[in-house]
């Protein structure tokens, strides 16, 4: 009996019951690893960042490999406007969430292609949900993997509690990415300086957050919300990544300011 | 609409180029906006069962629990078209407490624990083969089920959702929240299945585990609100399916059933009450 904690643990798994919370926390002792500690998780939106072309895209893929060699980057994409559509006919067709799910994942993954064509000359790949094993030789060879930011729930993602959309969505996806590699950061690359009070393309009264906890936020109840809403939660909930931050792509810096560690944006904290 | 967004027009004032929808340009966070596409939805299978089979509750007990209800099966199977899902029992707490001793964070785990899943699918799916039972890859499971479910008169699989590293890190601890109960249960949910069941070694619900507790009392019934009232601390089910069920817009009911009484499972499917009913307010 050379483990005696491994072996209580053991048991009482085998024995306990998994929904027992407050046991399942009492046996969990050790903290997690950080598999990835110097990749930083990058997701590029796809209505605010991607539908805007070249203009928008080129100079943040130029921004990109600038930061390659000293930065490890994992590259999410957005959905966006095809995105849109799809979920708009979808729904007028009796879609369920799980079905408008993987229409997202489609619309996602087209993304994810281009901005992988536009960095395959430097090398760096694409891959698919069940690729990840490979990200650690790539991130290591190349410093930089593109990945689809819609987690791959398809016909098993929960219904949101309002409406019909698939609310795990890209935001979602590419955080679970963060927390679970234990990522040393999570960046949000959108059209807009970061968070405000209301929408600012539709309320020009809308006031700039440069930063916020969570529970502020979610006190706050903005009917518009600059993150999908499950992240609060699970930022809340989080072992490894408790904060993220949403940065204006459009605005050439940012990216390297924020992968260097400044706040250029809305930083949000759990 | 004072924009046009046409090929060859101007580019929009917001300058992203956009594809006319309802929902073009909307925030997909906009409360007002999701409430919109709240619409009805289509039932994809509703002529199909979901059940679930317990994995330490019944596969880890081998030839007394396991063939009985096999042989319950093969007769329901002349019936009901069947999407069996599997729990993947005390392997999946061993590698579980092994994951956690060496640090593992929660998505790692719950990529590890479909694989004790899929195990115990393919052993129940052997001893249902003689009745045409399909053991599917988790992989193409989703997309190929209508198909399947054509073909043969029942499929089985590992219960999981294929969240694996995108699984949720949970309120308190690390283990997956969403495991074989609730992975069967958005699969039934998807496809607007007729009934989704869960087979346990227990009769139902208790207010304590009935196990450890022989004053525990039995709940034959209860809903979503009272089951977040109540606040029980063991749960013979996934907890993240109250939250699930709360959701649903198609499966508004679960059951919990005894699968060591496997007469039971057909009168289930066929709706009867014969266990505990848990419910959607």
């Amino acid at each position: 009996m050379e483990n005696e904690t491994l072996d209580r643990l053991t048991s009482a798994l085998v024995t306990g019951s998994d929904n027992d919370e407050l046991e399942m926390a009492r046996l969990d002792r050790h903290p997690v690893i950080q598999i990835l500690p110097d990749a930083n998780v990058i997701k590029i939106g796809g209505q605010s960042f991607i539908d805007r072309g070249r203009e928008a895209v080129f100079p943040l893929i130029d921004e990109i490999v600038e930061n390659l060699p000293e930065h490890k980057m994992i590259i999410g994409t957005g959905a966006g406007t095809r995105a849109r559509h799809a979920y708009s006919v979808g729904l007028d067709l009796g879609m369920p969430t799980g079905v408008l799910s993987v229409l997202g994942f489609f619309v996602s993954i087209q993304n994810a292609k281009m901005i992988h064509y536009l960095l395959a000359k430097h090398g760096i790949p694409s891959i698919e949900p069940a690729q990840f094993a490979q990200m650690p030789l790539y991130l290591a060879e190349r410093q930089a993997c593109v990945c689809v930011g819609m987690p791959p729930y398809a016909y098993w993602q929960p219904n949101p509690e309002i409406g019909r959309i698939p609310p795990h969505r890209t935001d979602t996806g590419c955080y679970l990415i963060s927390e679970t590699l234990g990522a040393r950061s999570m960046i949000y690359v959108k059209d807009e300086e970061g968070l405000y009070t209301a929408d600012p393309k539709k309320d020009p009264k809308a006031k700039f957050i440069p930063r916020i906890t969570v529970d502020e936020l979610i006190e706050l109840d903005l009917v518009d919300v600059v993150l999908e809403r499950p992240v609060f939660q699970l930022m809340k909930n989080a072992k490894n990544r408790r904060s993220v931050q949403v940065i204006n792509g459009l605005k050439r810096g940012n990216l390297t300011r924020a992968l260097n560690g400044e706040p250029v944006g809305t930083v949000i904290t759990a | 609409m004072t924009e046009q967004v046409h090929e060859g027009r101007e580019l929009p004032l917001d300058k992203r180029r956009h594809v006319e929808s309802m929902l073009m340009r909307e925030s997909l966070l906009d409360k007002q906006v999701m409430s919109s596409t709240e619409t009805p939805v289509v039932p994809m299978l509703p002529f199909c069962h979901v059940v679930k089979i317990g994995g330490r509750s019944i596969i880890d007990n081998g030839k007394k629990a396991v063939y009985p209800l096999v042989d319950a099966l093969a007769k329901i199977l002349e019936n009901f078209k069947l999407v069996i899902g599997t729990g993947g029992g005390v392997r999946s707490r061993h590698v579980t407490s092994i994951g956690m001793d060496l640090g593992m964070p929660t998505g790692v785990l719950a990529q590890l624990r479909i694989i004790d899943a899929l195990g115990n699918a393919h052993l129940l799916g052997t001893l249902l083969a003689p009745y045409g039972v399909v053991a599917i890859p988790p992989e193409i499971l989703g997309h190929m089920l209508p198909f399947f479910i054509r073909s043969a008169p029942g499929v089985i699989c590992n219960g999981d959702p294929p969240f694996s590293i995108w699984e949720h890190t949970p309120r308190l601890g690390r283990i997956p929240p969403h495991r074989t109960d609730a992975g069967t249960f958005l699969l039934a949910e998807c496809y607007g299945c007729a009934t989704h069941t869960l087979v346990k070694d227990v009769d139902g619900l208790y207010d304590a585990d009935p196990k450890l507790n022989p004053n525990a009392k039995f709940i034959s019934e209860i809903t979503v609100s009272e089951l977040r009232t109540l606040k029980l601390q063991t749960l013979p089910f996934d907890r993240v399916l109250i939250d699930l069920l709360a959701n649903a817009r198609q499966v508004k009911k679960f059951q919990i059933i005894n699968g060591l009484k496997p007469e039971l499972l057909e009168r289930a499917l066929l709706d009867e009450h014969v266990g505990t009913l848990v419910r959607k307010d």
